[in-house]
C-alpha cells in the first residue's frame, strides 16, 4: 500500500470507534465504512453510492459523502473528492476536519470545497450581561465566499430587525448594542440571530437562537464612611497647666494690692481680712483646678475635619442617590445563546 | 397694682425660662472706716445675692446688712449698714464686660455713720479657672456720691474694686459664691473754714451659696 493511502486511512481508522458511536444505523453505509477501513476503495465507493440511494438521516448522508471524499482523495480523484466534500459542508456547514488526523490531500480537497460554495460557518453569539445602552453583544461568523451578508434578529414581538449589512469574506465580527431603532433595549424574549449571505443566485442562511432577559440594575449602597477616613474626636483634653493657679494668684494679687494702694492714708492700713479670705479661696480653687484633669476642650481642627468629612459623605450620598434613581430607570440585559436545532441552508 | 402683681407672677417664669437665674443667701463680714483711723468698725451680717444672665446681658443684685462694732475707743456706738448694690453688665469681648449700676448704703442709727448713694461705672474681667469654677475681678468709679452728712468727692475720688468666685456644685444647680468688695470715698466737707477730708472706706466680704435655675 502506498504511504499516502496509509495516511488517508489513518484518520478513519482512528475515528472508526467514534463513528461507530454515532448513530449510523444504515447497514449499507456501515459496509461502506468497513470496506474503507479494509482499504477496499472500489467496494467502499460502490457501497457508499448505494447507501446514498437509500433513506438516510442527515448525519448518515453527511458521513456517506465524507466517506466518498476521503475515498476519492485516496484514489487521487480530487475533483470528485471536492464535490463530495461540498455536499458534506452543505449538509453540515460547521463540519471541520482535524488537520492533525487528516491527510493533506483530503484537507486540501476540503478547503477547495469550502471556497467553491457559499456557507456561513461558526456563527457565535457571546453570552453577556450589561446595562441597556452601555454594552454590546459580540456576534461572529465566517463566510466562505465574498458576498453580501445581512445580519438580522427575528422573533418575539420584534418581527425582523436588521443589525448589520456588509460585503465580507472570511471572519466577521459584529458588536450589537441590543437596542431598538428608537434607542430602547430589545424586549425580553427568544430571538434568532439570522445571517443571510448572497452572491449572485446563491444564498445561504445561518441562525443562532438567543434568549434575552431583562433584570433590575443593581443599586449602590449609601455610604456611612469614606474608606481610609475616620471621624476624629471633637474634643481633646489639654495638657495640665499651671495657668489656673497663676491667674488666680494674679487676680487675687491685683485685688489685694489694689486695696492696699487705693486705701486712704488717713484711715490707717487697709483691712486685708475680707480680701484675703476671698482671694485665698480663689487661689485654693486655682490650685485644685491646676491639679485636676483639665476639662475636654473643643478641637477646632478635628471639628472642621469632621465637618468636611460629613459634607463629603453627604455629597457622595447625593450622587449615589441620583445614580440609583438613574439605575432604577435602566434595564440589565442578559443575552444567552441557546442550543441550535440545525445548520443553515 | 393687683394686675401688675398678677402679670409678674404669670410672666416671670416664662421670662426666666430662657435665662440663667441664681439666688441665694450669703454671710457678710466687713471692715468700715470713716474720717480717720480712730473710727474703725468691724462686723458681720447676712446678705442675699441674685444674678440674672440673658444673652450678653447680666445683672447682679446684692443686698447685705452688716452690724458694725467699734474697734477703737474713739468709736463708741454700734450701727447697722444696709447696702443695696445693683450692677447691670454687658459682655464686650474676651473676658471683659462693662458694668453700670448703683449702690445705696443706709446706716442705722442714721448719724452714727454716713449713709451713701452713688452710681457705679466700671469693667469686669471674668475667667474660667476650670470646669464649673469662675472668678472675676472688677473695678470702677463711683459717680454722683451723696452722703447723709453732706460732703463731696472729686471725679476720681470715689472708686471700688472687687473680686469674686463661683463654684458649681450638684451639676450646676447649686453655686458656692464668694465676693469681695472694696469702696473708698475721698469725701471732703466744708463747714465754712475750708475743705476738710472726711474719707469713707469699706471692705466687705460675702460667702454663701445660690440656687441656680
Amino acid at each position: 500500500m502506498r504511504r499516502s493511502t496509509w495516511l488517508l486511512a489513518l484518520p478513519l481508522l482512528c475515528a472508526a470507534p467514534a463513528l461507530a458511536a454515532q448513530t449510523v444505523q444504515n447497514a449499507t453505509l456501515r459496509r461502506a465504512q468497513q470496506a474503507f477501513d479494509n482499504l477496499d476503495y472500489r467496494q467502499a465507493l460502490t457501497t457508499a453510492h448505494a447507501s446514498l440511494r437509500e433513506r438516510l438521516t442527515g448525519f448518515e448522508r453527511a458521513r456517506a459523502y465524507e466517506l466518498l471524499g476521503f475515498t476519492y482523495s485516496g484514489m487521487d480523484s480530487i475533483l470528485k473528492a471536492v464535490d463530495a466534500f461540498k455536499q458534506v459542508v452543505l449538509i453540515e456547514p460547521e463540519r471541520d476536519l482535524d488537520p492533525n488526523r487528516t491527510s493533506p490531500k483530503a484537507l486540501s480537497a476540503f478547503q477547495v470545497a469550502l471556497t467553491q460554495i457559499l456557507v456561513i460557518r461558526q456563527l457565535r453569539v457571546d453570552s453577556v450581561n450589561f446595562i441597556g445602552g452601555q454594552g454590546v453583544v459580540g456576534i461572529r461568523y465566517t463566510v466562505t465566499q465574498p458576498s453580501r451578508v445581512v445580519t438580522r434578529i427575528s422573533g418575539g414581538t420584534l418581527g425582523s430587525m436588521r443589525i448589520d449589512s456588509t460585503v465580507a469574506n472570511g471572519q466577521v465580527n459584529i458588536r450589537w448594542p441590543a437596542r431598538m431603532p428608537n434607542g430602547d433595549p430589545v424586549p425580553a424574549g427568544n430571538y434568532n440571530v439570522v445571517v443571510d449571505a448572497t452572491v449572485g443566485q446563491n444564498t445561504f442562511s445561518a441562525s443562532q437562537p438567543i434568549r434575552i432577559t431583562h433584570g433590575a440594575v443593581d443599586t449602590l449602597p449609601h455610604l456611612t464612611s469614606l474608606p481610609g477616613y475616620t471621624y476624629l474626636p471633637e474634643t481633646e483634653v489639654p495638657p495640665k497647666s499651671w495657668r489656673p493657679m497663676g491667674l488666680a494668684l494674679v487676680y487675687s494679687g491685683i485685688a489685694l494690692a489694689g486695696t492696699s494702694a487705693l486705701s486712704h492714708g488717713d484711715l490707717g492700713s487697709a483691712s486685708m481680712r475680707e480680701g484675703g479670705v476671698i482671694g485665698g479661696g480663689i487661689v485654693l480653687a486655682g490650685f485644685i483646678m491646676t491639679l485636676k484633669k483639665p476639662a475636654p476642650q473643643p478641637a477646632r481642627g478635628n471639628i472642621l475635619y469632621n465637618s468636611l468629612l460629613r459634607e463629603q459623605i453627604a455629597r457622595r450620598n447625593t450622587e449615589i442617590a441620583q445614580e440609583n434613581t438613574r439605575r432604577r430607570q435602566q434595564v440589565a440585559l442578559s443575552v444567552v445563546p441557546l442550543p441550535r436545532a440545525g445548520g443553515g441552508r | 397694682m393687683r394686675w401688675l402683681v398678677c402679670a409678674v407672677i404669670v410672666l416671670l417664669p416664662v421670662a426666666l425660662s430662657a435665662q440663667h437665674v441664681s439666688i441665694g443667701p450669703q454671710v457678710a463680714f466687713g471692715d468700715y472706716r470713716e474720717v480717720s483711723s480712730d473710727l474703725h468698725y468691724r462686723g458681720a451680717g447676712a446678705g442675699v445675692k441674685a444674678t440674672l444672665t440673658w444673652k450678653k446681658f447680666s445683672a447682679d443684685v446684692d443686698l447685705s446688712k452688716v452690724k458694725y462694732k467699734p474697734q477703737t475707743s474713739a468709736a463708741t456706738a454700734d450701727f447697722d449698714a444696709s447696702e443695696v448694690d445693683v450692677r447691670l453688665r454687658y459682655y464686650v469681648t474676651g473676658p471683659v464686660s462693662a458694668e453700670l449700676g448703683f449702690i445705696n448704703r443706709k446706716m442705722k442709727p442714721e448719724f452714727e455713720a454716713q449713709s451713701v448713694g452713688a452710681v457705679t461705672l466700671g469693667a469686669r474681667m471674668a475667667y474660667v479657672l476650670g470646669p464649673g469654677v469662675r472668678m472675676s475681678l472688677n473695678g470702677g468709679l463711683l459717680f454722683g456720691s451723696k452722703f447723709s452728712g453732706g460732703g463731696t468727692t472729686s471725679a476720681l475720688g470715689a472708686l471700688q474694686l472687687g473680686l469674686g468666685i463661683t463654684v458649681d456644685a450638684l451639676h450646676g444647680r447649686v453655686l458656692v459664691t464668694g465676693d469681695y468688695g472694696f469702696q473708698r470715698f475721698s469725701r471732703k466737707t466744708d463747714d465754712g473754714s475750708g475743705a476738710l477730708p472726711a474719707p469713707i472706706q469699706q471692705s466687705l466680704g460675702r460667702v454663701g451659696f445660690a440656687i441656680a435655675f
